[in-house]
């Protein structure tokens, strides 16, 4: 049975709504709850979940509560529900703090502000981003679903004022050691790191981590930055400022490949660095290293080859050690093979896109709603064709709703879907940790994968990778043990686990 | 440059407009932040910003 309810002419932020669904969907009786946003994308999402939302009118600024269960209970939990929105869940009652409505009231209770970090619904964003550009403040822009002409706009503004602006659709960086938005327990060290990619950033940051070098500076710029209509502002900006800084001893860009005028420019720029520069473009032209350039071609490589720069040792002994273990994850493998299709469900972008790189070398193509080459983008991002990875952060399952990043249940439900189809041999998912993200990723996922277990047993192989330091607040140690304690395969990279996955689904 | 020098040479201080998390993470991290209550503008700001452009006065 189910229950809808419509609230007009509305707005609540996304974890505002989280809270209250997971309240609603701790009531017993409660089998699924959805409050969105009625967005296209929400209700598609909705649907596709199950619930009947045939003969409503509904638009962009009406909420939607829909609850299934058992009868008697479905009028109880909309008038929780309800309740709850007029009461919002106490993010704040512990805090007796005042928060200015504007930012000039807050920059009046913080008058040295030198940043502003903006995570607003996309619609929003840029005016505000434009107000704090005005009041000589750089932005970090979080949110998505900016036009590209507004982000061409703000970033000729900052460019002329002499600021940055990071992204829109910037979900990490990192300033002088402080992560902001998405980011992991970094050390400080002496590498500066320039990226058109969230999860590329944090996957190069936990690498490097591991390997015992630190960050100084992450500057983010938002995936369309490195596109031709933007033309690599931000991106240009980010590398003179690390070029010309003394504390930064290596220079890592990191991204998808920029287009090909963009890329001329950057490489220019790096060309005349006294320092070396980690090139990391995956997915682009492997070129040969000539100093101070360096190319990698994946995350992986690019940590490797910066951590050893920064300790004065040899890149190439570095890449032997990793070719060297690949081809161990390769003989791992063989014994945990089983032919079928590879499902890859992932909160990180860039981590999505790297993986189906790699896969497809053993696989061939992989389908995608953000595919490598557009020919294999899939019909409908909700359902599942062939080989398949889907990035649960693209726009179009963040209108309204929180990133996969703080709320994977979205895709959790999905991975079980997946696990269902008798074809499907292997399923490989990200768990990205760090400040921002939900506190308790693997859970999510790993009573997901005991929820598939008990539909499709030892059938289907799940493989996962965690992005994530010892300092993180979810403790990296702990969310891999999570897994572990589920049967889920653990990697440790990016990288490996897509090899391992896909070379597991060859057969 | 100046100003994006500045950030990188004293590092984050921060006004957090939107997700009220991301301004405890900072906080968190001991950075110096604060956040906005930010509500998006209401229907009829929006009606009246759209007349005004109509009228071509932005």
């Amino acid at each position: 049975m189910q229950r809808i309810a419509v609230e007009r002419g509305t707005y609540f932020d996304s974890v505002t709504l989280m809270l209250i669904s997971r309240e609603i969907g701790a009531m017993e009786g409660v089998e699924q709850v959805a409050l969105n946003m009625a967005t296209e994308a929400n209700l598609r999402i909705m649907a596709s979940a199950g619930f009947d939302l045939s003969g409503l009118e509904l638009g962009e600024s009406d909420l939607v509560i829909a609850v299934k269960g058992k009868e008697e209970v479905l009028d109880r939990a909309i008038s929780r529900a309800k309740e709850l929105l007029k009461s919002p869940p106490g993010r704040r009652s512990d805090s007796a703090s005042y928060f200015p409505k504007s930012v000039d009231g807050a920059l009046a209770l913080l008058p040295g502000a030198n940043l502003a970090l903006i995570s607003v619904a996309g619609q929003y964003a840029a005016d505000v981003a434009r107000a704090c550009l005005d009041l000589g403040l750089n932005v970090m822009l979080y949110s998505d679903n900016v036009p590209l002409s507004a982000e061409v706009e703000l970033k000729r503004i900052a460019g002329e004022k002499g600021l940055l602006v990071m992204g829109p659709d910037c979900g990490t960086a990192v300033i002088r050691g402080k992560g902001l938005g998405f980011a992991n327990a970094y050390p400080l060290g002496p590498v500066g790191l320039v990226a058109a990619a969230g999860t590329g950033l944090q996957e190069v940051g936990v690498q490097m981590a591991r390997r015992g070098v630190g960050l100084i500076h992450a500057i983010g710029t938002g995936g369309r930055d490195v596109k031709e209509e933007v033309g690599g502002s931000t991106f240009s900006m980010g590398v003179k400022l690390l070029l010309e800084d003394p504390e930064v001893e290596v220079l890592a860009l990191v991204g998808k490949p920029p287009s090909p005028s963009v890329e001329g420019s950057i490489l220019d720029l790096a060309s005349s660095s006294g320092k070396p520069v980690v090139v990391g473009f995956v997915g682009g032209r492997r070129r040969e290293d000539a100093f101070p350039l360096y190319f990698c071609s994946d995350l992986e490589e690019v940590a490797a080859v910066s951590s050893a720069l920064a300790k004065g040792l040899d890149p190439n002994e570095a890449r032997e050690e990793l070719r060297s273990r690949r081809e161990e994850v390769l003989r791992m493998a063989q014994a945990r093979s089983r032919r079928g299709y590879l499902r890859g469900l992932f909160s990180g972008g860039t981590l999505c896109y790297e993986a189906q790189l790699l896969a497809s070398s053993i696989l061939g193509p992989i389908r995608s709603n953000a595919p490598l080459d557009k020919a294999y983008k899939l019909a409908d991002s909700l359902r599942s064709e062939g080989h398949c990875m889907v990035d649960y952060g693209e726009d179009e399952f963040t209108q309204g709703r929180l990133h996969p990043m703080m709320d994977s249940s979205y895709r959790a439900q999905r991975l079980v879907v997946e696990a269902q189809d008798p074809e499907v041999s292997v399923i490989l998912f990200d768990c990205v940790l760090g400040y921002g993200a939900h506190e308790n990723p693997a859970s999510q996922m790993a009573e997901a994968v005991q929820r598939a277990r008990g539909i499709c047993g030892d059938r289907v192989l799940f493989v996962s990778y965690v992005c994530g330091l010892e300092g993180d607040p979810q403790v990296a140690s702990r969310q891999r043990r999570i897994l572990e304690e589920a049967g889920v395969v653990l990697l440790e990279s990016n990288a490996e686990a897509a090899i391992f996955a896909a070379a597991c689904a060859r057969g | 440059m100046e100003g994006a020098r500045r950030l990188l040479r004293e590092g984050p201080k921060v006004i957090n407009v939107g997700v009220f998390e991301f301004f405890e993470e900072l906080r968190a991290q001991g950075v110096e932040a604060t956040h906005v209550d930010f509500k998006p503008p209401s229907a009829s700001s929006d009606l009246l910003a759209k007349i005004r452009k109509l009228k071509g006065k932005v």
